[in-house]
């Protein structure tokens, strides 16, 4: 959760405070938008203030949801202010020097997000983990560098997220691609941002991820959860918003030559999952994500001893060292369809395979046809 | 003690297997207590207690008889069918288990596996109607694929990280095959992940009493505990009414690793795998470390169990949560440091 420093922050006892802005507003001149905008920032504060005092949060659960909430809160209402605040700036006129001066300050933005990296100590430890390991603190410390990546690098349109519902369970199922799965972090932090009551999304990993000593720690506490029936009923049941990617591994690995083309998925436990749990399924369609690292060819070379599936060749990879090792700036989009409910089918229709492996091609096939549809509409691998 | 008028003799008594370990010692107490006052549910099953060890008791007991039997000895069943008819044994608790990995893998293996299938010959030949055993969530193994919550259906796959646990995993085995051969008897398995408490020694206490804990370097796994009064309240709830099936008996919520060495109180010092592992075999090998080196699994992937059947089926909630318990052993570990507490 980003803190812009230039309005509210949030102390460390959760104490909303305000800073100064710099933002050359003289009281002189704009003294009544800037004294009304005043009496807005302190009857919020005075409200926040309230808020905080009256509620008494000694559970860690209870804290922990009600932290996300003032985060809502304030997020929400840091984004107005900014808005009125960036009216009021563009009303003045503004010289070439300021010009220059405003183009800086921005590029000075870019590069701090760039640097305010979340500190991987050794021994960083999570005070309170909900039931499946996710930390809520350490998701916000990773939350600006995710964010750089939504909003510049890859430039992340959403489309339709108002087909997620507010409340309940449903299953997103997308395409997967690039050759690291990025696009889990992208969905999460897309919906996250654009969806009027950010909700939280949890992404199933694969197993293999635990093997390795800091990845499966550091997914884990960032909401990820290994894949497997039993966990994503638990989750499900729990009313929460689960990612599939039904492709797996086989989506990751797809090579270049073979990019939008929808594998096939899985044994069709997808559809089993919502038949069973009675979930409605929202396809997904991740355009951009293929082109980050356009693979090549897959090398068994040296892929046993570091325990990977393969190595990845692409155009910079093994020739650029590890820099060629970070993702290509493709510009992504997002699309959510409409919800698929399984109503007329009960939970025992689960046991039924030709049934279970129907549905399956059918939503294959529906998310192929979004896929398609969006890329022709494309004009542009790097700018949209 | 001998059956006179005042203490006619008993018609149908409980057995206890291992009453010099922790369970047993507590429960043979309390199951004493209980009867000798008449006043609780445990009366309507038993009137007497039948205790088997190789050591006896070490306080008075009113109700209970001592016979003390080597489990692992040659023809021990025709010793305990023997018993088991005379004192008219209606129902065995069978707790005659070492709770830690040991060097003397054979006298273990001896133990469990084939002290269990002596005594399981001689309930067999009994007729037996209630037998209580007890497991541990080891069983289940620590994998990465291990879902998060490992259900009581989920199969017992532990014995690849250690023979301890192979031969636990056997004793269930057998259970479930002499439930098979006996459907009218009332078998429970209870399944308790690691114990913590004042009066229990253990390797998790071990590990968790000494100043500087060694921990894989990035890994960081949900760790559950249960506490020693939740435990023994597990089994005289399964003593007082009948409930077939095994139990994961757990507490609530879970804490990770790191958390709960900090919680504690712990200097905590991660090292890489490939330093890690031999040199706690080399521990192992000096009888320094806790556990041998393959054991570390368990600080490395999840195994934590659910606990939902015994909340539904069995109707046992545990009173402490694992950040209770740890927290309870840690103080009674202060207490003991200065003391104030009897060991």
């Amino acid at each position: 959760m980003e803190k812009d420093p230039k309005i509210i922050s949030m102390t460390k006892d959760g104490i909303p405070s305000m800073r100064k802005t710099k933002k050359g507003l003289g009281v002189e001149e704009f003294s009544e938008q800037n004294k009304e905008l005043k009496d807005i920032i302190h009857q919020m504060e005075d409200k926040l203030q309230g808020v905080l005092n009256q509620i008494r949060v000694e559970h860690t659960e209870e804290r922990t949801k009600f932290q996300r909430e003032m985060q809502k809160i304030i997020h929400s209402f840091e984004k107005r202010i900014t808005q009125r605040f960036q009216e009021l700036d563009s009303r003045k006129e503004s010289s070439p020097q300021e010009r220059r001066a405003r183009m800086l300050k921005q590029l000075g933005n870019v590069f701090r997000k760039i640097i305010n990296v979340p500190d991987f100590e050794f021994i960083r430890r999570s005070e309170e983990v909900d039931e499946f390991g996710l930390d809520p603190s350490f998701e916000e410390q990773c939350f600006p560098i995710f964010r750089f990546f939504h909003d510049q690098y890859w430039r992340v349109e959403t489309q339709g997220v108002n087909n997620i519902p507010d409340t309940g369970r449903a299953l997103i199922v997308a395409n997967h691609s690039g050759t690291i799965p990025f696009d889990g972090a992208m969905i999460k932090v897309a919906v996250f941002l654009s969806h009027p009551s950010q909700r939280e999304v949890r992404f199933l990993v694969e197993d293999f991820v635990y093997h390795f000593p800091f990845l499966g720690l550091a997914i884990s506490r960032f909401g990820g959860v290994r894949a497997c029936q039993e966990n994503a009923e638990r989750l499900l049941l729990n009313d929460n918003l689960v990612t599939v990617f039904p492709e797996g591994v086989k989506g990751l690995g797809k090579l270049y030559r073979n990019r939008y083309r929808v594998q096939r998925f899985g044994r069709g436990g997808v559809i089993r999952l919502a038949l069973k749990t009675q979930t409605p399924i929202i396809p997904a369609a991740v355009i951009g994500a293929e082109e980050i690292y356009p693979l090549l060819y897959r090398s068994q070379y040296l892929a046993r001893p570091l325990g990977i599936p393969y190595v990845p060749i692409t155009p910079f990879f093994p020739w650029f060292g590890p820099l060629g090792l970070f993702p290509l700036p493709s510009k992504w989009s997002i699309h959510f369809d409409k919800p698929i409910t399984f109503d007329q089918y009960g939970p025992e229709a689960a046991k039924d395979p030709l049934l279970v492996s129907r549905l399956n091609e059918e939503l294959r096939t529906i998310i192929q046809e979004m896929i398609k549809d969006r890329l022709t509409k494309r004009l542009s691998v790097w700018f949209g | 003690m001998a059956p006179d008028s005042r203490n006619p003799m008993p018609t149908r008594t409980l057995a206890l297997t291992g009453i010099h370990g922790f369970p047993g010692q507590k429960l043979l107490l309390w199951a004493d207590q209980i009867l000798a006052q008449r006043e609780s549910k445990l009366v309507e099953h038993f009137d007497g207690i039948v205790a088997i060890d190789l050591h006896p008791p070490q306080t008075k007991l009113t109700k209970t008889r001592f016979f003390k039997l080597d489990l692992t000895e040659t023809n021990v069943d025709q010793k305990l069918a023997e018993i088991f008819e005379r004192e008219k044994v209606s129902a065995l608790l069978h707790l005659a288990f070492q709770h830690n990995p040991t060097k003397h893998s054979g006298f273990a293996h001896e133990l469990h596996s084939i002290g269990t299938m002596y005594l399981l010959n001689a309930c067999g030949k009994q007729k037996i109607k209630k037998i209580v055993v007890d497991s541990t969530t080891h069983c289940y193994g620590a994998f990465p694929n291990n879902p998060n919550f490992l259900s009581e259906e989920h199969p017992l796959r532990g014995g690849v990280q250690s023979s301890y646990i192979r031969d636990r995993i056997d004793v269930e085995n057998q259970m479930k095959k002499y439930q098979q051969h006996h459907p009218e008897c009332i078998l429970t398995v209870l399944r308790p992940c690691s114990i913590l408490g004042p009066n229990i020694h253990n390797f998790a206490t071990r590990y968790l009493s000494r100043k500087i804990c060694l921990t894989p370097l990035g890994y960081d796994p949900l760790i559950q505990l249960v506490h020693e009064e939740d435990i023994l309240r597990a089994f005289q709830m399964v003593l007082e009414k009948d409930a077939p099936g095994i139990f994961n008996i757990v507490g609530q919520g879970v804490l990770p690793l790191l958390t709960l060495l900090h919680l504690t109180g712990r200097i905590v010092i991660p090292l890489p795998n490939t330093v890690l592992y031999p040199m706690v075999h080399a521990m192992w090998q000096g009888n320094v470390a806790v556990v041998p080196p393959r054991y570390l699994e368990f600080l490395r992937y999840l195994w934590v169990a659910d606990g939902i059947k015994a909340k539904e089926d069995l109707g046992f909630v545990p009173k402490y949560s694992t950040r209770e318990t740890a927290l309870a052993f840690v103080g009674s570990q202060r207490l003991k440091e200065v003391h104030l507490a009897a060991a």
